[in-house]
């Protein structure tokens, strides 16, 4: 047998960095692919020539692999061990027990050669006996044997392939794995099994993908059919587009099966070339370089077909980041719920405002202001003795639990408006729909309670706002803070009306709040302006309003953050920036880099 | 199916109980469609909708014979195996091309009527066929199922041979028809994939008979396939083994034919001919029947839980109002004492006619009626307290009635909104149930009749309360008892100002002291009567706060909240009766599927494969 030189080794070396780069990419996409929604790309043609052919061994030693692939009990493994020479993968009367490849080396290729990076998908095993490949115990090994004899050729790799038709699909997917590495296929073939799409299907991709085809038809009733085999395999030509490299006819001899035998009848009258050449032999002898070239550029063939490969796969995320960016636009259109909020207590932004005055009023000032506060308090303790007057105490306990009511009333309302969304929306459905169906709703509502509950009145984050506020305004309007006193009677206070929003950007909505209010990250809480002592602000100066407004506007988008918390982190959990990151998928470098690469790879390909 | 089924599960080799199965086909006829708008119904009416004509078929056509669909991969020997049965080549076979058999063959004996059968779905051609193996039964050698396209072939390919290849669905049109099938498979074929999908498919209800082919060739994988077929779930009786060709060989030239292919035409004779044919029918119908069943109940399984989980949810929510509720109302009507007072005052006073006492009560219940003309109860409640009605207000008040008794709008929504989420949970969306927050239509009905149950419970409550309390003082002698210690004081201040005048002013000749007495004694009057009322109605009042508990502790047995949740309640309800009934059939199924006859040398698919 004739070995082909080292030296004769094509160079794939400048392909093989943007290879490994564009593998790289593809890997760090598939991840945004799989949340997008985009198909697993796994399963795809491509992506096995891609994971499965090109990375593995454009840098590596241009060994050439060999595969025996074909139906349940056509004789495959009985045709390995007639190439190898020996028994390496046992050979029964039972469908399907070949489970796993069996690979023949030749020596000492398995010290050098990292097999696990060739075989992708497998763990590589060394041979025992030849039931390794029937062992129902192991899971995804590949068994490998290096040749005792010495007869073959360095360069060569021989496989036993698990069946690609049976009821067990794990050894469709096994025997894809290794038709992806191949270079040549031996496809066995029987009169019974030529034409049936699973078989068809099968091959037909590996001649898509440049592989070289040798065809052995089995259990032929030799020599009666030999002449219905150019009808037969006519018709898997047409089906698949193999272009047979050769043709060999394998008699059905169920006795020398039994013994291991097998005897391969060349057919020169269907062989390109017309010379009858032992299959052993040929496998040995051809143009190594040849079939390896043509299988690594069919591979690439593959990766860059402008619809079934790569740039198809690269498309399909664009898509779906733009259903993703619609499904976006429709959550920020119905996400959004108007909080009616009950009017506040008037005293807390007052009480606020009087204890910022009271260290800047003279005597006489807070001399009668505490006498009218003394009368007041008085008028109001009497009209609550007579039961038409409710207290400052219970008027805040009155206000708490309305206000509770109308957030509650809110969430419920929100709740709503996501479940209308998500039904709209099959991409939202996917994504929140689940959340929103299993999660415990009581929970949410707890939540509700237990912030709103642990928020005082006036907080001491809104203490804050309000005297940086009036420090604000005493500076720039020094003569005013006299007029702020005049103004300062019992204001009436207008219903504050918010509204929640989801917002993409996180907007915020609340100008004079965003210093000192935290802002939830994705939601903008807007506040129709309060007006507060409407009369009293009117009759001061224009400069008071605007204050007065902020003031009141502080303290709302204060408690309308404890519903957009809940929403955020316990009814939505990270969904929102979720939606965000998928819509914007569509803009990530990866995928410019991808199809970068995709050209330079088919360039660099020749 | 209260049929008296008991003597025939006992004999192994009865027939099938037959009413008890036309009953059960009926009831799972009424049952399939009957679901709530819920996606597990519509799944289990779709599937049923794919059972129930067979099921009626097998029951209208019972003494039909039985078609036996012969199936298989390609290159398998179907047509062989037609051909050596019918005697003759009526189906092409061989070698030459894959597949051969494109349009199904129908053969028949010359005096069976096929008309029946429906040819031109199955696009089959027909032959008559005067073999003593087919006498008995209609053969159909079925297209194969393996050479069409997979679905998902891109339909560039279209130029290929195949692309026209329609095989498998001509084999989906085909075996619809068939009552038995006749698996034929070979050493090369017996694990094929897409073989094993297709009669998976197809085997419920279908009894089957296994054949290997190719015996002259092949090794005997027999026992090999029979692992095979019970992993898929068959029940694998025999398997036969043959040799078509040969079988085709001796049958045309007259020979005995090969033992193999003599067990297969004995088996055919004595298991499906005849008398048998009946019970295969039956048989193979009581399957199916407890195949969907046994499906249905697989499906519902899960959602039953979650239709249970939803029960639970209503239950809780209800409670949950309700003790709102119950808070509320309870803390309104303690406060409420005045009203209470002038309640049960009012009722009183209207009793007592005659004596100076009762009209000093009069008097003082005329003066009371004034201030609540300045001061009508307000709520619900109130209104109720002030003997006013309620029915009516909730009508335009809507929420807000509702508000008045004490249940916010809020903690309806919030309610509604937990159970909206166990019922999506349970897949059952609107229209099924409503959302959170309830549409105008539909609250204003609710809250309606919410106030109008609250109104009646509260009225009929409170009407309790007051007769109760009424009794207390009731009675004649009571009211005359007070009527004598009103009248005392005032005798005695009448007998004084008598004595005053007659005695003192006429007799002795003191001035008279004047009006002042009077005046004084007036005071008295009014101060002895207060003290009286008030005795009266410290009586009346004693225990009133417990009384209040006792009412309100009565809101859950009188289901105030349930027109709020009613939707869900009702979803909740109609589904687990729906499941509980399938479950009922299902056993029922069960159980005459188990009693009735075995049929010795049929397979039968008992179970998904795994």
């Amino acid at each position: 047998m004739v070995s082909s030189g080292q030296s004769a080794a094509p160079s794939f070396a400048a392909w093989a960095g943007s290879v490994a780069e564009l593998c790289d990419v593809v890997d760090r996409l598939t991840p945004v692919a799989a949340s997008l929604g985009v198909a697993d790309p796994s399963v795809a043609a491509w992506h096995g020539a891609l994971y499965g052919k090109l990375r593995p061994q454009v840098s590596r030693e241009p060994l050439l692999v060999a595969a025996v692939c074909g139906g349940t009990n056509t004789g495959k493994s009985l045709i390995t061990n007639s190439l190898v020479g020996s028994g390496i993968s046992r050979s029964t009367p039972e469908a399907a027990r070949t489970l796993h490849p069996v690979a023949s080396l030749a020596r000492g290729v398995a010290a050098r050669t990292d097999l696990a990076a060739l075989f992708p998908g497998f763990r590589p095993v060394a041979w025992r006996s030849e039931a390794d490949a029937v062992d129902v115990a192991a899971a995804d090994v590949l068994v490998w044997r290096e040749d005792s004899g010495g007869e073959q050729p360095e360069r060569l790799v021989v496989l036993d392939t698990p069946d690609i038709d049976g009821t067990l699909r794990e050894n469709w997917h096994r025997a894809e794995l290794v038709r992806n590495a191949a270079d040549v296929i031996v496809a066995v073939l029987t009169q019974q099994k030529y034409n049936d799409a699973a078989v068809r299907d099968f091959f037909a991709a590996a001649a898509a993908a440049g592989k070289t085809v040798i065809v052995v038809f089995n259990m032929v009733d030799w020599p009666r059919q030999r002449e219905r085999i150019a009808g037969w395999l006519a018709t898997f030509a047409a089906e698949t587009g193999v272009a047979a490299a050769a043709v060999y006819a394998g008699p059905h001899d169920f006795d020398a099966a039994e013994a291991g035998r097998i005897t391969l009848h060349p057919l020169p009258e269907l062989t390109p070339g017309g010379v009858e050449v032992p299959l052993a032999e040929r496998l040995a002898t051809g143009d190594f370089d040849r079939i390896k070239r043509q299988a690594m550029a069919g591979a690439m063939r593959v990766v860059a077909d402008p619809a079934q490969g790569l740039a198809g796969w690269l498309d399909a995320i664009d898509r779906a980041a733009a259903g993703w960016r619609d499904a976006q636009r429709l959550l920020e259109r119905e996400g959004r719920v108007q909080v009616e909020l009950p009017s506040p207590p008037r005293e807390i932004v007052w009480d606020e405002v009087w204890t910022w005055l009271e260290p800047r009023r003279s005597a006489v000032d807070l001399v009668v202001s505490s006498g009218y506060r003394t009368i007041g308090w008085g008028v109001s303790w009497a009209a609550h003795r007579l039961g038409v007057g409710r207290t400052a105490a219970e008027r805040k306990e009155d206000f708490a639990a309305t206000e509770l009511e109308a957030l509650k009333r809110a969430l419920a309302d929100f709740i709503d408006r996501l479940d209308d969304a998500c039904r709209r929306d099959d991409r939202l459905g996917r994504l929140l729909g689940p959340r929103l169906a299993t999660a415990d709703r009581k929970a949410w509502y707890a939540d509700l309670e237990r912030r709103h509950a642990a928020l005082p009145l006036v907080s001491e984050d809104y203490r804050t706002f309000v005297r940086a506020e009036l420090d604000r305004f005493a500076a720039a309007n020094p003569g005013m803070v006299k007029a702020v006193l005049a103004g300062l009677t019992v204001g009436s206070v207008v219903r504050p009306v918010m509204t929640l929003a989801l917002f993409s950007a996180g907007a915020a909505a609340v100008p004079a709040a965003a210093g000192v209010l935290h802002h939830v990250l994705d939601f903008g809480v807007t506040v129709a302006a309060p007006l507060a002592g409407e009369g009293a602000v009117a009759a001061a100066s224009q400069g008071i309003r605007p204050l007065i407004e902020r003031l009141f506007a502080g303290w709302s988008a204060e408690r309308g953050r404890i519903l957009a918390e809940t929403l955020h982190n316990v009814v939505l959990g990270d969904g929102v920036e979720e939606i965000g990151r998928l819509a914007s998928a569509g803009s990530r470098p990866e995928l410019v880099r991808a199809r970068h690469l995709l050209v330079e790879c088919s360039r660099e390909c020749g | 199916m209260d049929t008296p089924t008991g003597s025939t599960s006992s004999t192994p080799a009865a027939e099938p109980d037959f009413a008890a199965f036309d009953l059960l086909v009926e009831a799972l006829g009424r049952w399939a469609p009957s679901g709530p708008a819920w996606p597990p119904a519509r799944r289990v009416k779709s599937e049923w909708e794919g059972v129930a004509p067979r099921l009626d078929k097998a029951r209208l056509e019972l003494s039909r014979v039985l078609v036996v669909g012969v199936v298989g991969g390609t290159g398998t020997g179907k047509s062989t195996l037609v051909n050596a049965l019918a005697g003759s080549e009526v189906s092409t076979a061989g070698d030459v091309a894959r597949p051969t058999t494109i349009n199904p063959v129908v053969v028949a004996a010359r005096d069976v009527d096929v008309s029946w059968l429906p040819l031109d779905v199955m696009q089959a051609r027909l032959v008559r066929s005067d073999s003593p193996a087919v006498a008995n039964i209609v053969l159909v050698d079925c297209p194969d199922p393996d050479t069409q396209a997979t679905a998902g072939t891109p339909s560039a390919e279209s130029s290929k041979p195949s692309a026209a290849n329609r095989n498998r669905d001509l084999l989906e049109a085909v075996l619809p028809a068939c009552d038995v099938l006749l698996l034929v498979s070979t050493a090369q074929k017996y694990r094929s994939w897409i073989v094993a999908r297709e009669v998976a498919t197809f085997a419920p209800g279908r009894p089957l008979l296994f054949v290997q082919t190719h015996a002259s060739r092949d090794p005997d994988i027999r026992d090999d396939w029979r692992k095979e077929l019970e992993s898929q779930g068959f029940d694998v009786p025999r398997i036969f083994r043959i040799d078509g060709v040969e079988a085709a060989a001796r049958m045309a030239a007259g020979l005995e034919p090969e033992p193999g292919f003599r067990d297969l035409v004995a088996a055919i004779d004595g298991e499906l001919a005849g008398r048998a044919a009946r019970r295969v029918r039956r048989t193979g119908a009581l399957d199916l029947a407890a195949w969907f069943t046994r499906q249905a109940r697989t499906d519902l399984a899960a959602s039953g839980e979650l239709v249970a989980a939803l029960a639970t949810g209503v239950n809780a929510e209800r409670s949950r109002l309700e003790a709102i509720l119950a808070r509320s109302i309870s803390e309104t009507l303690r406060t409420n004492r005045s009203a209470w007072q002038r309640l049960i005052a009012d009722d009183v006073v209207a009793r007592w006619h005659g004596g100076p006492f009762a009209s000093f009560l009069h008097v003082i219940a005329a003066l009371g009626s004034l201030w609540s003309r300045v001061r009508p109860g307000t709520g619900v409640v109130g209104r109720l307290l002030a003997g006013q009605s309620v029915s009516g207000t909730a009508r335009d008040g809507g929420w807000k009635a509702v508000e008045e008794l004490g249940l916010p709008a809020g903690e309806v929504e919030q309610s509604r909104s937990v159970l909206a989420g166990l019922a999506a949970r349970a897949g059952m969306q609107e229209p099924l149930v409503g959302r959170a927050r309830l549409d105008d239509a539909t609250a204003s009905a609710a809250t309606a009749a919410l106030v109008d149950r609250a109104g009646a419970w509260l009225s009929a409550g409170i009407d309790r309360l007051v007769v109760e309390r009424r009794a207390r003082v009731g009675r004649t002698a009571f009211h005359w008892l007070f009527e004598v210690l009103f009248s005392t004081l005032l005798v005695t201040v009448l007998v004084r100002a008598g004595w005053n005048f007659f005695h003192g002013n006429l007799w002795e000749g003191k001035p008279v002291s004047g009006i002042g007495f009077l005046e004084e004694a007036i005071v008295w009057v009014i101060l002895w009567g207060l003290l009286l009322r008030w005795l009266i109605f410290a009586l009346v009042r004693l225990g009133l706060d417990r009384d209040i508990q006792g009412l309100v502790g009565s809101v859950a047995s009188s289901r105030l909240v349930d027109p709020l949740l009613a939707d869900f309640a009702v979803a909740a309800a109609a589904a687990s009766t729906w499941i509980d009934e399938g479950t009922r059939l299902g056993v029922e199924a069960d159980r005459l599927a188990s009693g009735c006859g075995e049929m010795p040398g049929l397979g039968r698919l008992r179970r998904p494969g795994t």
